[in-house]
């Protein structure tokens, strides 16, 4: 069946539009997360056109479309469960038009992050999602997996920066959704396809709302004796009224890994280190920046201090970004887990993270989004020893029920793919779920874009509420 | 014979009502699921009325039944050191904002919201005028609580500032006119109030763009331009230095246009003075620069203008929609225009949240 499909899809994107070797297919078998899966053929698409004879021809055979950016989600949202074609949309990455007068720009989903602000920069504007992952991950991705970053205590996740989308349905129909005027009118039908996991189609061109770069910036790097105060500075500099552009939390064991790794200037004899960042106006990150200091001394900061200069500003921020890095180097293998709780929560959570790690013995590293009360957990482990894969899961499962006990959600900004679906019922009930399911049901009736992920199997239950009457254009 | 629920439930006393057969006022989410359950058995076409305040907007319906939502007034929950408030439906924008402001925090619904509700203002997906700064009012509906058309209790979303758990259910209900249901209860994202404000009267808006780094909103009317200056003073202070220093007072918004017809004329933002200088001079306006949004005060005998103001609107890529109109016009001029392309997708969604089709039923472009 599938050697059939591959013949069509090479009419269609040629030779070197598409791969069905074995050797081939097992390096789209994972993404950045811990599962695999087994692709039955990889396509290519280069155009919008191209996407729809593919969701087409995959249609005909009966095999499901897992598109794939790449490959740096962290929940397992591109991996195939069953035989699926992953679209790769990688060679759709055109920048098209950059409107400065409305800060707005037109890409495919294939441009990388970074690559956009890039581009930009000269305009004096940039995409303001900033995810650790930018340098590499798509913009496609950041849309089906609503992405965060450092800087999206101030901005928003992605959902505040796309404007209209272009999407390729189930059917193969083009779609557009939003526009570039404020309020397109109707359901906001793009809203709910942002932060879909490619459940809902596929993303063939965003238009993506441009921020203007801030003219003036500070970096404070604040080191504390106590996790607790760390946390409870980022209450105060919130109750205070000050939100900054990103707000940021390392412990102990982090600093360390990082300091290891290279050399950021982090105090390593501190429990926790916490970055701030101001941006905006000069006359107010001057005055936010005095405010933050003054906060954390009352917080018996050891030190805090704001950096003297731009190159200095750039070492803290590699050394935040470089977190990831630095644990690679630990142990070969890692688990970034991805929770959030009110803010209010945070020494609490951080009190249960140190509980659970020294019960399950396991390194657990923490450097995550503060502000917003977004925590990344990172567990670093070897596989290869005995148990220790069973003990990872078991202290994950423990983390998101505490998470969800104090009244947080289960993921700030990676998304559920199929890691947390069947966590989902820890923040949601039957009738939550089914109504989900109703959602993915309106576009995609046979389920098969992207199948298997979000949400739980079963989640649909046909007997809540009134059926739909017969004769009804549904 | 056990009395049905539209015995039992109070009886809605709010001023300015439409008629219906029946106008109730639930107590509560689970009063609000039985009366939308039973409307649902009969057929009924259910009204949902807030403050009334953005009744104007859309189809009209002809209700069997009014469902105030004058009787969920409770705010549930507010954190104001987590920056979030869960609130029921019908609590007033000036209640909350008033709560808010006692922590020098705001939920940045409308400035002059008169009457106007929460969950009104969600329904209709409205937004401020700070939203040249922050944002859409969608951006800050963290959680939603909707009770369907045939009467289940579903929420979606999560009382966290940051969530990407499960489809956007709380954006997807925020304009959507109650077709998906009763928006009953929801959680707001908060913001601190800035120490200090300045309203800065400016010669251009599209300069003043270009002057104020970021403003919380830049104003135009027949009466002149207004930069809305937060923040801290240091930085007010010298961005009102670098606007002209014409100050006029801490906060003064302009009133809201109101005429015999009020539509909302929505463009990309640097297309907005074109549509300004295409309406001539002696309207009521107010005009939304960096946003590209107007709202247009006519007279009545001014409508011939509308259907080819529309048609260069939309070639734009925008709208223009009715929000306020005598009930005859709606029969002559559509109030929201040509329907977007994805109108089978939407009213799939909607037959899965409102089956027998009676909460606002045709409310939405496409009469869906
Ligand atoms: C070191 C590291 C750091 C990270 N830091 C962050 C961070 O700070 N913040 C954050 O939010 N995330 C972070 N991530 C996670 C990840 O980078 C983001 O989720 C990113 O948005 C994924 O983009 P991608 O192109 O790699 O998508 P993929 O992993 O290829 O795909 C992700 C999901 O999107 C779907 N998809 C992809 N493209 C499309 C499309 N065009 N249309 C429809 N569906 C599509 C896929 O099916 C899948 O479900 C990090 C990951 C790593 C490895």
């Amino acid at each position: 069946m599938s050697s059939a499909l591959a013949g069509e899809l090479r009419s269609i994107l040629g030779d070197d539009g598409v791969l069905d070797r074995q050797l081939e297919l097992h390096v789209y078998g994972k993404d950045s997360g811990i599962t695999r899966g087994e692709p039955s053929v990889v396509a290519f698409p280069e155009s919008t056109e191209d996407v729809v004879a593919v969701v087409k021809a995959a249609k005909r055979h009966g095999v499901s479309v897992v598109a794939r950016g790449s490959g740096t989600g962290l929940a397992g949202g591109a991996v195939p469960l069953e035989p699926s074609l992953i679209l790769a949309l990688t060679r759709m990455n055109e920048i098209e038009v950059v409107d400065v007068e409305n800060r707005s720009a037109w890409v495919g989903p294939g441009v990388i992050n970074l690559d956009l602000s890039n581009h930009t920069y000269s305009d004096g504007l940039h995409f303001a999602p900033d995810p650790s992952s930018q340098s590499v991950c798509t913009i496609g991705g950041n849309i089906a997996n609503n992405a965060g970053g450092l800087h999206c205590l101030s901005e928003g996740n992605t959902v505040n920066h796309v404007l209209a989308l272009e999407v390729v349905t189930a059917d193969g129909d083009v779609i557009e959704l939003g526009g570039p005027a404020p309020d397109p009118i109707g359901l906001d039908l793009r809203a709910v396809m942002v932060g879909s996991e490619g459940t809902l189609g596929i993303v063939t061109r965003a238009l993506i709302k441009l921020t203007p770069n801030p003219t003036a910036a500070r970096t404070l790097l604040m080191s504390f004796r106590s996790v607790e105060d760390a946390a409870k500075t980022v209450s105060d500099v919130i109750a205070a009224g000050v939100i900054p552009a990103a707000l940021e939390m390392m412990d102990r064991l982090m600093t360390v890994a990082v300091e290891r790794f290279i050399d950021a200037g982090f105090p390593t004899d501190a429990e926790a280190v916490l970055l701030a960042e101001v941006s905006g106006h000069e006359a107010a990150v001057e005055a936010e920046a005095e405010i933050i200091r003054a906060i954390a001394d009352d917080n018996n900061a050891i030190e805090a201090r704001v950096a003297s200069d731009a190159k200095e500003r750039q070492r803290m921020w590699l050394g935040r970004k470089s977190a990831f890095g630095a644990i690679a180097q630990m142990n070969p293998d890692y688990y970034l887990h991805d929770t959030v709780v009110p803010r209010t929560k945070l020494v609490e959570m951080m009190r249960n993270i140190y509980e659970i790690a020294e019960r399950h013995q396991i390194t657990m590293l923490n450097v995550f989004h503060a502000g917003d009360g977004n925590l990344h957990p990172l567990m670093s482990f070897d596989a290869s020893e005995e148990g220790v894969i069973e003990r990872v899961k078991a202290a994950a499962d423990e983390l998101l029920a505490i998470c969800v006990a104090l009244g947080g959600s289960l993921s700030g900004e990676h998304g559920i793919g199929l890691e947390k679906r069947d966590s989902m019922g820890l923040v949601f009930n039957e009738y939550d779920l089914d109504a989900q399911a109703r959602i993915s049901e309106a576009f995609d009736p046979d389920g098969s874009m992207n199948p298997n992920k979000v949400l739980p199997s079963g989640s649909r239950c046909f007997d809540f509420g009134r059926p739909i009457p017969e004769g009804t254009w549904v | 014979m056990g009395l049905s629920v539209l015995d039992e439930l109070p009886v809605a006393e709010r001023d300015g009502l439409p008629e219906a057969d029946h106008r109730l006022a639930p107590t509560s989410m689970d009063e609000a699921a039985r009366l939308l359950d039973h409307a649902s058995e009969l057929g009924a076409q259910v009204l949902v009325w807030g403050g009334g305040t953005h009744q104007g907007m859309g189809y009209r319906v002809g209700p069997d039944i009014v469902l105030s939502c004058e009787n969920l007034t409770s705010i549930v929950a507010y954190e104001p050191d987590d920056l979030t408030v869960v609130v029921e439906a019908g609590v007033g924008i000036s209640v909350l904002e008033a709560l808010l402001a006692e922590h020098d925090q705001t939920a940045l619904l409308s400035e002059v919201p008169g009457i106007a509700t929460v969950g009104g203002a969600i329904a209709a997906g409205v937004s401020g005028w700070r939203r040249s700064r922050f944002g859409p009012t969608r951006d800050r509906v963290l959680q939603a609580t909707l009770v369907t058309g045939d009467g289940r209790v579903v929420t979606g979303g999560g009382r966290v500032v940051k969530n990407v758990t499960g489809y956007d259910l709380p954006r997807l209900a925020t304009g959507s006119f109650g077709s998906l249901g009763l928006v009953a209860q929801v959680c707001l994202k908060l913001w601190p109030l800035p120490s200090t404000f300045r309203t800065v009267m400016v010669e251009s808006p599209e300069a003043a763009l270009d002057i104020a780094f970021r403003p919380m909103a830049i104003l135009e009317t027949g009466d002149g331009a207004w930069c809305y200056l937060g923040g801290t003073s240091q930085e007010v202070g010298e961005q009102s230095t670098a606007l002209g220093e014409h100050f006029v007072d801490e906060l003064e918004w302009p009133e809201p246009v109101s005429a015999d017809v009020v539509v909302s004329i929505r463009v990309p933002p640097s297309e907005l003075r074109s549509v300004l200088d295409g309406l001539g001079a002696g309207r009521p306006y107010v005009a939304q620069f960096g946003v590209g949004e107007t709202t247009v005060g006519l007279d009545i005998g001014d409508i011939d203008l509308l259907p080819d103001l529309r048609t260069e609107v939309e070639d734009l890529g925008g709208a223009l929609v009715v929000t306020e109109a005598p009930a005859e016009l709606y029969e002559e001029f559509d109030p929201w225009g040509t329907p977007p392309q994805t109108l089978e997708i939407q009213q799939r969604l909607i037959a899965r949240f409102d089956p027998r089709r009676v909460i606002n039923p045709g409310r939405l472009p496409g009469r869906i």
